[in-house]
């Protein structure tokens, strides 16, 4: 159970991501080619004259960016703007050299827009909570600085001026945890309709966060209205968080000093503070929040409008892709897999193995002589996909390649599994076979290597079953005269040692095991 | 100022907004120029009809601008990173200036400019102008290209990453302003805060 159910004050959210798509304004001298998307490694190799304020250097919009912006903002469910404005949001910081930012803050390209979680997002089943969107904005990014010591820090360019989608939402969440799922369910949306390209490790997303408290009775100052949201106690803003843990242990920090703070008579500032992994239980004061005022936003005189053919809004809003939620529910439906294998298949290999997936399926339809449908061979498939293909790759620490094992292949191997014609010990080995390079169709490999299961006799059986149990006399007397049936297990294992054992089921061979061992019939 | 000047070869200068009201000076001036034919542009511009001195407080008597207090001088020297006043005498001269400012600013803020959209850069705002500036499917189509749907049975979109792009600008020497480099980076003394 959530502490936060017991004690008196719940704490509104609103958070604040930030999402770099592309480079938006690389003027190069040249004018004509923006700078590379690539990111570099080599600090300040990839500046242009307005990132570091070169007096006289202007910006200028790429309008690449808009593709994943557009994407975004309809994933998340806004509504888009015809026409957005870009502004100034004036500041000094050593990571901003224009002593501005481009922002836009009186006429995002988006508004309004709504992310719900629900259970399938990792709340409570039966909970649901709707965030609402406020709106999308582009802007520009900063430089990176590096504290060496207190006296020093480093600053690299090479992101500063790189467009970042902005999604501001309203105060609606009031948990932690509710925090933490709407920030992950964010990143895979966007993941899913290809506006972030790399995760929250690695800068892909970050997150501010503002937190308040309330009581949830009684009085307690509800007096400040954030985003049209009213009766919130005063905020204060986390920022720069960058993994999903942190979000949370940073606003149960916050939360928890906020508590005190008014439990002993004080009252919370409006402030601009810092959490990091080091101190995960509390956060700092980085500096005083200046009111909205003091930014002094005015219009961005250099960049003109944005604005949009609804012709282009309609394209990219009519070829969007299928959400994680979509595709998990038509494996669901379609090929009857459980909720959480469609996660699991859903989320690797940046969709290429549920592809692959489909591929298998598709194959082994073709195979068959006889009504099947997805449904029939979809369970069987995708524990193949996952788990048997999957371990290949993992044990071999390779990265995923739908070549390694064709999906004509896997379906053959299947198949014939199917067919009773090989076991499953044997169609491991074929898996192995063609994961190690063995160009050899599967049919081939079966023939040369003398795979096909021929169904032997219960006598071959007891035969081979005699032969174990002479060898291992001291576990027969356990069995036998002990009742250790445990011990069972271990001839079993040997049998399935011996040379025949592709040729045996191990179902079997139990069986004959136990009629000979215990008298069962069978 | 619009002065209608008629006379041959000059037409009406800037946008003549209705709305705008300054009529006092274009009535008086069409008045003069009815009476007269040929005009002495030297004449007529050697004098001023108008100074900006009249939109600032009068001499010896107070603005009727709000007071600016020393805190509010000192945070907006602050905000814009300006040294603060190094003397009483300074801060005086400071809070003055400050104070025919804003009565200047009250007086701007007489003009109606109801339904009128404010200005934000010079830019060509005629209907074909601002159509050209659409981004439509043709703008967007070398980004759309990059664009690669992969598999058959359903839609999904990655983009190319296009490495070749790369160093398509000339190379220059970004850290040739530093004072202060450490390797490839610059410096900016002092911890955090600064």
């Amino acid at each position: 159970m959530d502490e936060l159910d017991t004690p008196v004050f719940p704490a509104p959210k609103a958070l604040l991501m930030q999402v770099p798509c592309l480079n938006l304004r690389k003027a190069p001298a040249n004018g004509v080619a923006a700078a590379s998307t690539v990111p570099t490694s080599e600090p300040n190799s990839n500046v242009s004259a307005f990132d570091i304020a070169v007096p006289g250097s202007l910006p200028v919009f790429q309008p690449a960016v808009v593709l994943p912006a557009l994407r975004a903002a309809i994933v998340l469910g806004c509504h888009i703007e015809p026409v957005s404005y870009f502004d100034r949001k004036h500041y000094f910081y050593h990571d901003q050299p224009a002593g501005y930012q481009i922002t836009q803050y009186y006429h995002p390209f988006a508004r309004d827009g709504l992310v719900t979680l629900t259970s399938d997002d990792g709340l409570e089943a039966g909970q649901e909570v709707e965030v609402y969107i406020k709106q999308v904005q582009l802007e520009q990014d900063t430089a990176r600085s590096q504290e060496e010591d207190e006296h020093t820090t480093l600053i690299d360019f090479n992101r500063c001026g790189q467009a970042l989608v902005e999604i501001i939402s309203l105060p609606n969440l009031h948990s932690p945890r509710d925090a933490a799922a709407y920030v992950r369910k964010v990143q895979s949306l966007l993941y899913a309709v290809d506006a972030v390209t790399t995760g929250m490790e690695h800068g892909g997303l970050r997150a501010d966060v503002n937190v308040s408290v309330r009581r949830r009775d009684g009085d307690s100052d509800r007096s400040f209205e954030y985003s049209g949201v009213s009766g919130l106690g005063r905020r204060t803003e986390i920022k720069n968080l960058s993994t999903l843990k942190g979000i949370e242990d940073a606003i149960k920090a916050e939360r928890d000093r906020q508590i005190r703070l008014l439990e002993s008579g004080g009252v919370v500032q409006p402030e601009t503070r810092g959490w990091s992994l080091t101190h995960p239980h509390e956060t700092r004061r980085l500096r005083g929040k200046e009111g909205e005022v003091d930014y002094r936003y005015l219009p961005d005189a250099d960049i003109p409008p944005l604005s949009f053919d609804l012709d282009l809004i309609s394209h990219v809003a009519r070829s969007m892709p299928p959400t994680p939620a979509v595709l998990v529910r038509h494996l669901v439906q379609h090929y009857g897999l459980s909720v959480k294998d469609a996660r699991i298949l859903e989320s690797l290999d940046d969709g290429e193995r549920l592809i692959y997936f489909q591929e298998v399926v598709a194959e082994l339809l073709s195979l068959h002589d006889y009504e099947v449908n997805e449904i029939n061979v979809g369970k069987i498939a995708v524990n193949w996909v996952l788990f048997e293909v999957g371990s290949l790759f993992s044990t071999d620490e390779s990265t995923w390649s739908r070549d390694k094992i064709p999906a004509k292949s896997l379906a053959e191997i299947i198949h014939q599994l199917r067919k009773n014609a090989i076991t499953g010990a044997s169609a491991k080995l074929i898996l192995r076979l063609i994961f190690d390079g063995d160009s050899r169709r599967v049919s081939e490999i079966i023939r040369q290597e003398k795979l096909m299961y021929v169904g032997m006799s219960p006598e071959t059986y007891e035969t081979i079953a005699k032969d174990i149990m002479q060898n291992h006399p001291q576990e027969v007397k356990d069995i036998v005269e002990k009742g250790k049936i445990g011990k069972l297990k271990f001839l079993m294992g040997q049998m399935m040692r011996h040379p025949r054992r592709s040729e045996m089921s191990a179902p079997e061979a139990e069986k004959a095991l136990r009629r000979l061992l215990l008298g069962e019939k069978s | 100022m619009h002065h209608l000047v008629r006379c041959t070869g000059l037409r009406a200068a800037g946008s003549l907004n209705a709305s705008r009201r300054s009529a006092e000076f274009s009535t008086a001036s069409i008045a003069r120029s009815q009476k007269e034919s040929i005009l002495d542009i030297e004449k007529l511009l050697s004098r001023p009809t108008w100074s900006v001195s009249s939109l600032l407080p009068p001499k010896d008597s107070a603005s009727d601008a709000p007071e600016v207090t020393s805190k509010q001088l000192h945070h907006l020297l602050r905000l814009s990173a300006l040294p603060p006043p190094k003397d009483q005498q300074e801060e005086a001269k400071m809070l003055s200036t400050l104070s025919s400012q804003l009565h200047f600013v009250k007086e701007i803020q007489k003009v109606d400019t109801a339904g009128i959209e404010p200005l934000r850069s010079l830019r060509d705002e005629t209907m074909q102008g601002e159509k050209e500036a659409e981004l439509g499917m043709e703008a967007m189509k070398d980004a759309l290209a990059q664009e690669e749907v992969r598999g058959k049975h359903h839609k999904r979109i990655r983009r190319r990453r296009d490495h070749t792009a790369a160093k398509q600008e000339e190379d220059w020497d970004v850290l040739g302003t530093a004072q202060r480099k450490v390797g490839r980076y610059f410096v900016v003394e002092g911890g955090k805060d600064k």
